[in-house]
């Protein structure tokens, strides 16, 4: 069970003013909202990475966060500028298969739903999203892509950069 | 969850200190701050011009409205600029690009102008002190420059190209805005080319330089 918006909400003002306690426990519940998240969106070995990356920003941008507004929009768009972040840094990955048990939770809210990683694919054409799910999350090589999708390796290359062009450019969108 | 990841947060914890939010007035008073020094700076450099102070300042339509399109601009500008130093999805940052497109009204008109004249245009826009506006205006600039870019260093901006290029535009926008109350130059083919010209020239510079400082 991860807290909600209204609970993380308060106790980031309570960080914000130095409160330690209130601090460790927003950190746990960002890191179990994080994992979820992040879920079939990151090759599996890297999420530990990706979680602390992006605990760190959390930590270093504290003060972006208005405690007037809600929180998870403002945690989301911490996460996915990360996750856009370790999209461009990722290549090729042995492992290629999924942890189930960061499968995405099926009861997502309609808030969690609009400002989901899967939201910022829909809004990229396919084959842009399909070039970027296979080479950047699922670790095929290009080659492997291009046999996949029947494009050619640089048109795989081509969707790819586009596309992480393009959702760069989308952080903040719902 | 790991234990590195615990140890992790332990740190993370332990190095906590108290911070301001970066709330909107906080930002805006930044911004409404460095324009009134750059116009303060620019009175006692440059000194107001000189109709400004003994005739109705509204008497010549053209200077009005140039100079409120770049204070406009250079607000708008600001506005959102403030605003994506705080990250939330589902916030639009678009609304600049109208601003842009109203005060392109200054150029353009000058182009127009500028080929139904021919080739009398460039010398009638007073290209000596043109440039001294392309300067002086550019320079005036940085004050509004630098307090956006040490905003958008502290706050967290999803785009840094286009937050940079905002801090250009905003830039360049309020120096010229500024340095206008200097310039006695009413010309639209002056002001359409040279202190549109110092817009560009900061746009171009923020859009360039400033993405470097404010990545994270």
């Amino acid at each position: 069970m991860i807290a909600d918006d209204a609970t993380m909400a308060r106790l980031m003002a309570l960080s914000q003013g130095g409160d330690r306690q209130a601090y460790a426990t927003l950190l746990m519940e960002c890191q179990k909202w994080l994992r979820r998240f992040y879920a079939r969106r990151i090759v599996p070995h890297q999420i530990d990475d990706l979680v602390q990356d992006t605990l760190l920003s959390i930590h270093h941008k504290l003060a972006s966060y208005d405690p007037n507004r809600p929180f998870l929009p403002w945690l989301a768009a911490i996460a996915r500028y990360r996750w856009v972040d370790q999209l461009r840094k990722t290549y090729k990955s042995a492992e290629t298969e999924f942890d189930e048990n960061f499968a995405a939770d099926d009861t997502e809210s309609t808030i969690e739903a609009s400002i989901s990683l899967e939201r910022m694919f829909s809004y990229l054409p396919p084959a842009q999203s399909d070039a970027i799910d296979m080479v950047k999350i699922k670790g095929l090589s290009i080659a492997e892509a291009a046999d996949a999708s029947g494009q050619s390796e640089s048109l795989v290359k081509v969707n790819i950069h586009r596309g992480l062009k393009k959702l760069a450019a989308m952080i903040e969108k719902e | 969850m790991r234990s590195d990841t615990q140890s992790f947060i332990d740190d993370l914890v332990g190095d906590l200190r108290p911070i301001r939010p970066l709330t909107f007035p906080r930002g805006w008073a930044i911004g409404v701050g460095s324009v009134i020094l750059t116009v303060i700076v620019m009175a006692l450099y440059f000194g107001i011009r000189s109709s400004f102070m003994v005739e109705n300042p509204v008497a010549n339509p053209i200077f009005v409205l140039a100079t409120g399109l770049f204070l406009m601009l250079g607000i708008a500008a600001t506005v959102t600029a403030i605003g994506m130093s705080r990250p939330h999805v589902g916030i639009g940052h678009g609304g600049w690009a109208w601003a842009v497109a109203m005060a392109a009204l200054l150029p353009l008109s000058a182009i127009v102008l500028g080929f139904i004249q021919e080739g009398n245009a460039f010398f009638q826009s007073q290209p000596v002190h043109g440039v001294n506006c392309l300067t002086h205006g550019s320079l005036l600039g940085l004050f509004a420059g630098g307090a956006l870019t040490f905003w958008l260093r502290r706050g967290a901006p999803t785009s840094p190209d286009q937050a940079g290029l905002l801090t250009g535009i905003a830039a360049g926008s309020l120096g010229i805005f500024a340095y206008s109350l200097h310039c006695p130059i009413d010309d639209i083919l002056h002001i359409g080319i040279w202190h549109s010209l110092s817009v560009a020239l900061s746009a171009l510079l923020g859009r360039l330089l400033v993405p470097v400082a404010i990545r994270w």
